[in-house]
């Protein structure tokens, strides 16, 4: 690179690869651990096959975190044992003693309480699917049910904490902070990851350290789409500001850059015209987004009549697909209120009621737009429920946090469709066959991506670091 | 060569030569993960390869892993990091024949180092240094920051005439080794904004920048320095950095995140900065200041430091778990904070990098185990979590002592108070209508019809029998701890329990941290309890001996009114049991939370009494004689009793009867009785009015601290005792927390005093000497200046800790005050600027972003301390929180409320640190989002306009001018000028053709328009205005 040693003036970057420019915001291609090698391409220095650690199936994530812990005993992890024995104490063979949540764990009594919902097999596979996911039945070949998943954590902050960042406690990158510092985004335009929390849903609070960055940088961290006046904080002009005076503003500010520029000699400069050029394109791009009046009446249909009200799960799930098919890299939505510790039977109806129709609808519009190859969709939630009743037994009984196995499903991006895997006991209480841990599905999750999860590390405090910790394996039999 | 180090894959080399531009651009948005052999690791001012600097960092990265002071990940027995262990290696008569020079530059994968598993590499670079080390006999050093600083000679210096003071000696020896000449000074205009921003935190006025120029004096920067250190400011600018460290929020954290008050801890320290308390003293009394001898409110308050960390209430939570994390959450800090290390490797293991073994991390934890805390803060109530200090004002203060002198000499009075033998007798002789005490409440189970609770037989005709999850819900019970009161009922209990609730009144037991009083079965043995927070703010007895099972016994307790545990009492068929006490120290009120009744067999996720049963439960508003007490368990002994003339009492019973007399009876005794009550009353309801804050406490008796195996807190191994880790040599063992951070500041340390002057140094100069100031260990980077780092530390500590001192001898360098302006040959040369041969620019902190706005507007409020402001940005927040109204909208950012499950979005975005955790550094972004703020957020665009408005009334002429000034301290040339000129005309003719959206642009924000000036004026000159907010020059610290 030609530098003018004798400092008269500065050499317009100009004429270098606008992308190389770009690169230095988090929102573009970013320093991302990965892009220098996607760069490195754009001036020649190519090695391709270094790009990602191995060729990735899925190219981008939608997360449907199910928040409270939704119940695997009514939805997918069907067991007849629960409804014969129903009434009847735990046994300690089963319960083998370990340790219960403060709620239920000093009750004298723990009986055992079978699903009160239908389960039918569905599909070519088979799959076995409560009636209260009537919509999601459709799909059942498209899935892939963990049934077998596991963690450690008992409530529901460090339990969440876990499987958004791999680790109980706050502090640790979230996933989608991971994958936007190893992949950064496919459109510059847009951020790479965003997040959307299904709107006045009540249920166990979430918190923004969810989709923080921990200690990678902040434009790593999820930016939070609302269902508001603004999409993005302070997304939009002031009131009075139209489009065409702002822009007439940001002409001046750039005038007074480059102006500076011609004075002084820092790539900073070029960074802030690049970074208010950069916010002016969003001011667009993120509104179309948004905006669903370009979506045919029978989409709009599909994902039911809730995605008429903007921060609706439904809403969010056809927002999704919208930002998956912008090229978004990781998008997380929060679905509160599984935490049926009382009333349960009513309460996980009206939790389906919401979600299993857009759930299902947005399956099968990634799918009719050739979507669903590269998108990787994650259902499912922090933890399972117990196969006991927490309180006293009744038609309106609820069940309290279980960790030792909880369902979640899987679909697209590579991995296999129509399987169930993994077994839990006749009680549903402890896993049988084929365990996987929250670690070995980030680490699953990863691959699917492209990366080694031993490999996509960061150095924290004079540590490496990775969302796996030291953790995790890849869960090969459920990659397609 | 790893340039940025990010990422451990193992690229070929090439891959890395990419321009030195980028190279530049990444290392300047990079805040983390730098290898320390950036630049070239092979020039410099010395040729040779020094342990410290060249290979230590590079075999602790690639080898200590498996070769390092952690013993059970040891590979094949060889540990790297002493070389009386590692010789055999390193040793051969030429380098071919050295064995760790044949591993690592091995092809077979079964002989290589780093062997492909572990998916580390060493670039041919890093393998030619290693070699060079090797063939110089392969020197080691004891770790820099371990060794003490010495006396370090000032370096001689050919262009001695450019140094100021003796920090220019250190950097322009190591520029004139390099053939570099020192940037130009800065400009004064861009001194003045530069020097302000960084002590104050602010902007300087027009006037103040006027003054410097004005003041031709060769001491007129001094005079600049000393004005901005004696100004009230610094204090919170010092603060803001400050809160970072101590991971300051106005809220508990983890999920619940309810409120709480600690914002007294943050107007500490702020004072503390303004008063220029030294900084070992502002240490001590951060880390111990409540041991200190006579502590003073003020030093027990600053202890509120160790108590910042998140804390927990989500129900079901295992307390224990928590408050290991909290004990650990302080380790971190104090590692962090003070010793610039990371101890939280040694929490599961022994370190990997530093030589810092698991038991030593918890001989260090030791000292932050030792208060009586509990692991989850209280649901149902607002008590603050124990310990905790009272914030009595003066006036509290006195009134409080003065009630509690009285309350004293009123218990010693009655004490003392002897029995008039006439009135004894004379009432005895009357004693057909005594009666013993009628109960307030009484059940007797006789027709009770149970659900899970059983009707069963008992000692008194029926009595019920528990599930344990059911409870029996009373009518009366809410007592407070003034007031004397006593029960007395059967109970049978099947089995021994380890835990089982009897009875209680109160909402919940972790829940509520127990509020209220309870009796439980602990270990089999009886535990009575008044509580206002467990642990450290309760009484609590509880019977040496087990009770018996399988049979009905009869139990009473009765309490005094005292607030001391001496004043409770448990009987057994009507004996006084043997006690020991638990917990004396109970100072608030054991009313509130819910349940206000008394509730039997069971409580909210406690353990009930399951399979006990009860029987004739009497509730009495009194203390209990010891007649009455056997007459619960024998109906008819107070009758018997009575029966007996005066004169053939035995002494036993005359006692006993005396007693009585005195207890209900006795006018003396009683009016005692009554002004004590009404006394205790009041300072009840004096303390109560007091607000308490967090603080450290320790128990007078040591809890004792075992090594946690892989740090669960289910895996005690060992007990460890208070101990520093033994790399540090110390003579003496800090035998507590005070001698603990007495010895963090004393001569031994090699660690404390370079922590604090580095952080400082990053303060003002954008970088530390060391650029990983949360890491002096072997992963750290080692000092771009050594000797400097040491000579100021040791100046530092020699001069009392000065602070202030500190920071006017920083400023006052050269290398301070030269100008920030690029060349290209240097920004080639040394991008990261470790040669220190210009001054950093970078972005203001996201604080002083948003104060410079609110200062340069007039809008800025000058209030200091008191609660967190609350401005609009809050309302946007995760979780969401109504901005203020009117002056909170405008205070300094030190102030906003932070909540930490969701702190405030624009401060997040602006890369404020969230305050999860003790953070020593912050990164420094630019993305899109920060311009949206910048331009949208309604807190710039009311400042902007606010400031129109008042250049449209005081400079009509030429507002443009005076708006550039004051948001860049200099001058507009013809050029910005005609910009802005330009802009200004234009958005007149659209906002006087579009007069709504105009006036819609001035309503933006609290502050009402001025409906006297036209609007399209004001709001295109607040256009303009923001234009030159949003400039380079205003947001960029140059």
């Amino acid at each position: 690179m030609n530098l003018n040693k004798n400092c008269t003036g500065f050499e317009s970057p100009s004429e270098l690869d606008r992308r190389q420019w770009l690169s230095r915001f988090g929102m573009g291609m970013g320093t991302t651990a990965l892009a220098h090698l996607l760069q490195s391409e754009s001036w020649g220095n190519t090695d391709s096959k270094r790009k990602l650690h191995h060729p990735a199936k899925a190219k981008r994530v939608i997360f449907l975190f199910q928040s409270g812990g939704p119940s695997q005993l009514d939805l997918f992890d069907y067991k007849s044992q629960l409804i014969k024995d129903n009434g009847k104490e735990l046994p300690e063979s089963i319960r083998k003693g370990q340790r219960l949540t403060g709620m239920s764990g000093n009750q004298s009594s723990l009986p055992l309480v079978g699903t009160p919902f239908q389960f039918s097999k569905v599909g070519q596979s088979g799959q076995q699917i409560s009636e209260i996911l009537p919509h999601l039945a459709q799909q059942a070949d498209d899935l892939c049910i963990i049934k077998s998943l596991h963690t450690e954590a008992i409530n529901h902050g460090p339990a969440v904490t876990h499987m958004q960042t791999g680790s109980q406690f706050p502090g640790r990158p979230s996933m989608g902070s991971w994958l936007n510092y190893g992949l950064g985004s496919e459109n510059e335009n847009m951020p790479s990851f965003v997040v959307m929390v299904t709107k006045n849903k009540g249920g166990q609070p979430l918190v923004s350290r969810l989709w923080g960055a921990g200690f990678l940088a902040s434009r790593f961290q999820g930016v939070r789409f609302r269902a508001d006046r603004d999409p993005v904080l302070y997304l939009n002009n002031p009131a009075g500001v139209s489009t065409k005076s702002r822009r007439e503003m940001l002409n001046s500010l750039r005038s007074l850059h480059q102006h500076q520029l011609a004075n002084s000699f820092d790539p900073a400069i070029e960074d802030r015209i690049a970074q208010y050029e950069l916010a002016f394109r969003m001011q667009t791009s993120i509104p179309q987004t948004t905006n669903f009046s370009d979506e045919p009446e029978h989409v709009l249909k599909d994902y039911g009549p809730d995605v008429e009200k903007p921060g609706s799960f439904a809403a969010n799930c056809l927002l999704a697909r919208r930002l998956a098919e912008r090229g978004v890299r990781f998008i997380q939505l929060y679905h509160p209120g599984w935490d049926q510790h009382g009333g349960l039977p009513g309460g996980i109806r009206g939790q389906c009621k919401e979600t299993d129709q857009p759930s299902a609808a947005l399956l099968k519009d990634l799918k009719q737009r050739g979507l669903l190859d590269d998108t990787l969709v994650i259902w499912g939630g922090e933890f399972g429920r117990t196969n006991y009743c927490q309180g006293k037994l009744g038609a309106n009984f609820g069940r309290d946090h279980h960790p030792r196995c909880f369902s979640i499903w899987m679909a697209g991006g590579g991995v296999k469709p129509g399987l169930s895997y993994g077994q839990t006991d006749a009680y549903g209480y402890n896993v049988t066959d084929r365990g996987v841990h929250v670690h070995d599905l980030h680490a699953t999750i990863l691959h699917l991506l492209g990366i080694d999860h031993e490999r996509l590390t960061y150095k924290h405090q004079g540590r490496w670091y990775r969302l796996t910790d030291v953790h995790g394996n890849v869960v090969k039999p459920v990659l397609a | 060569m790893r340039r940025t180090g990010n990422l451990r894959f193992n690229y070929p080399e090439s891959l890395f030569q990419f321009p030195v531009f980028l190279w530049v651009c990444l290392a300047a948005s990079l805040t983390h993960g730098s290898s320390p052999q950036e630049g070239k690791p092979l020039t410099g001012p010395n040729d040779n390869v020094h342990f410290n600097r060249d290979i230590r960092p590079l075999i602790s990265d690639r080898c200590f892993q498996c070769h390092g002071p952690d013993e059970n990940a040891r590979e094949s027995d060889l540990r790297l990091d002493q070389r009386d262990l590692a010789k055999k290696q390193l040793q051969g008569s030429s380098l071919e024949e050295i064995k760790l020079w044949q591993r690592i530059n091995s092809d077979d994968p079964d002989f290589m180092m780093p062997p492909p598993n572990s998916k580390l590499s060493l670039s041919s670079d890093e393998k030619q240094l290693i070699g060079k080390w090797l063939l110089a006999d392969s020197p080691y050093e004891k770790h820099w920051s371990f060794l003490k600083p010495g006396k370090v000679p000032l370096p001689p210096v050919e262009h001695l005439d450019w140094c100021r003071n003796e920090i220019d000696r250190f950097v322009l020896q190591k520029l004139e080794t390099l053939g570099v000449k020192p940037n130009r000074p800065a400009s004064k205009e861009r001194l003045i904004r530069r020097l302000t921003f960084d002590l104050l935190g602010l902007p300087p006025t027009d006037q103040e920048v006027d003054r410097f120029l004005a003041d031709e004096s060769p001491d007129a920067y001094e005079k600049l320095v000393d004005g901005l250190l004696a100004r009230e400011g610094l204090g919170e600018r010092l603060t803001s950095q400050w809160l970072d460290v101590a991971r300051y929020s106005d809220s508990f954290g983890y999920q619940v995140d309810r409120g709480r008050h600690v914002w007294p801890w943050r107007d500490w320290v702020v004072k503390s900065f303004n008063s220029n308390l030294p900084y070992d003293q502002f240490i001590i009394h951060q880390l111990a200041g409540d041991m200190l001898p006579n502590a003073t409110d003020q030093q027990i308050l600053a202890t509120a430091f160790n108590r910042l960390h998140p804390q927990k209430v989500e129900g079901g939570s295992v307390p224990e778990e928590f408050r290991v994390e909290y004990v650990a959450d302080r380790n971190h800090t104090f590692a962090t904070a003070f010793l610039g290390l990371t101890i939280e490797c040694a929490r599961c293991h022994d370190h990997k990098f530093d030589p810092i073994t698991q038991s030593e991390y918890y001989q260090l934890f030791s000292y932050f185990n030792n208060i009586d805390e509990a692991g989850l803060y209280s649901y149902f109530t607002n008590s603050t979590p124990t310990p905790t200090l009272l914030m009595s004002s003066g006036d509290q203060k006195q009134k409080l002592a003065l009630l509690e002198s009285t309350i004293q000499a009123k218990e010693t009075e009655l004490a003392a108070l002897e029995i008039d033998a006439t009135a004894f007798s004379n009432w005895f002789t009357q004693k057909e209508n005594i009666q013993p005490s009628a109960p307030i409440e009484y059940r007797n189970f006789e027709d009770f019809k149970g659900g899970a609770n059983l009707s069963v037989t008992g000692p008194v005709g029926k009595g019920v029998q528990l599930s344990g999850d059911d409870a029996i819900a009373l009518k009366t019970g809410n007592f407070t701890r003034n007031q004397p009161f006593s029960f007395g009922f059967w109970m049978n209990t099947a089995d021994k329990k380890d835990r089982a609730v009897v009875f209680h009144r109160s909402r919940a037991w972790t829940d509520a941290a127990s509020r209220g009083y309870q009796l439980l079965i602990e270990d089999g043995k009886l535990s009575f309890s008044l509580i206002h927070f467990w642990p450290g703010n309760a009484i609590r007895i509880r019977s040496r001996k087990e009770i018996p099972l399988k049979k009905w016994i009869h139990v009473s307790v009765t309490y005094d009114g005292s607030s001391r545990a001496s004043g409770l009492e448990l009987f057994l068929d009507g004996q006084a049991l043997t006690s020991e006490v638990i917990r004396d120290h109970l100072y608030k009120n054991i009313t509130g939370g819910g349940g206000n009744n008394i509730a039997i067999g069971e409580r909210f996720r406690d353990r009930g009494f399951t399979d006990g049963k009860i029987d004739e439960f009497k509730v009495f508003d009194r203390e209990l004689s010891g007649l009455e007490i056997e007459n619960l368990v024998k109906t008819d002994s107070f009758q018997k009793a009575k029966k007996i003339h005066l004169a053939d009492l035995p002494d036993r019973l005359k006692n006993k009867w005396q007693e009585f007399f005195q207890i209900h009876v006795s006018s003396t005794h009683l009016e005692i009785r009554k002004q004590l009550g009404v006394l205790r009353k009041q300072r009840s309801q004096q303390v109560d009015g007091i607000v308490e804050i967090m603080v450290m406490n320790d128990r007078k008796q040591r809890r004792p601290t075992y090594r946690l195996h892989r740090g669960s807190y289910q895996q005690p191994k060992e007990e460890v005792f208070p101990g520093i880790p033994a790399v540090f040599s110390s003579k003496q063992i800090p035998k507590n927390r005070l001698e603990l951070a007495r010895w963090l500041v004393g001569p031994e340390n090699p660690l404390t005093s370079r922590v604090t002057v580095n952080r400082y140094w990053q303060m003002l100069f954008g970088d530390g000497l060391v650029r990983t100031p949360e890491d002096f260990g072997s992963q750290g980077q080692p000092p771009t200046h050594p000797e400097l780092l040491d000579w100021i530390a040791t100046d530092f500590a020699d001069n009392n800790w000065n602070l202030k001192r500190l920071l006017k001898q920083l400023v006052m360098s050269a290398t301070y005050q030269q100008d920030s302006i690029l060349t290209p040959d240097l920004i080639e040369r040394d991008p990261q600027n470790t040669w220190l041969a210009r001054a950093s620019s970078y972005r203001l902190p996201a604080e002083m972003l948003r104060d410079n706005a609110l200062a340069i507007s007039g809008l800025l409020s000058p209030r200091q301390g008191g609660g967190g402001a609350k401005p609009y940005d809050l309302a946007l927040s995760f979780k969401p929180l109504g901005p203020d109204k009117g002056e909170g909208l405008y205070r300094r950012s030190v102030y906003t409320y932070w909540k930490r499950t969701g702190p405030s979005p624009v401060m997040m975005t602006l890369d404020a640190a969230k305050r999860e955790i003790c953070t020593v550094k912050r990164e420094r972004t630019a993305t899109p989002l920060q311009a949206f703020v910048l331009l949208n957020d309604p807190q710039f665009v009311e400042a902007a306009r606010v400031l129109a408005e008042e250049l449209i009334q005081k400079h009509p002429q030429d507002p443009i001018t005076i708006a550039f000034r004051r948001s860049t301290s200099r001058y507009p040339d013809a050029k910005e000028k005609k910009i802005l000129t330009t802009l200004l005309r234009t958005q007149k003719k659209y906002f006087s053709e579009n007069l709504e959206a105009a006036k819609k642009f001035v309503s933006v924000g609290g502050r009402p328009f001025n409906s006297q000036l036209d609007p399209a004026a004001v709001a295109a000159l607040a256009t303009v205005i923001q234009t030159v907010m949003n400039f380079d020059e205003c947001i960029m610290r140059r």
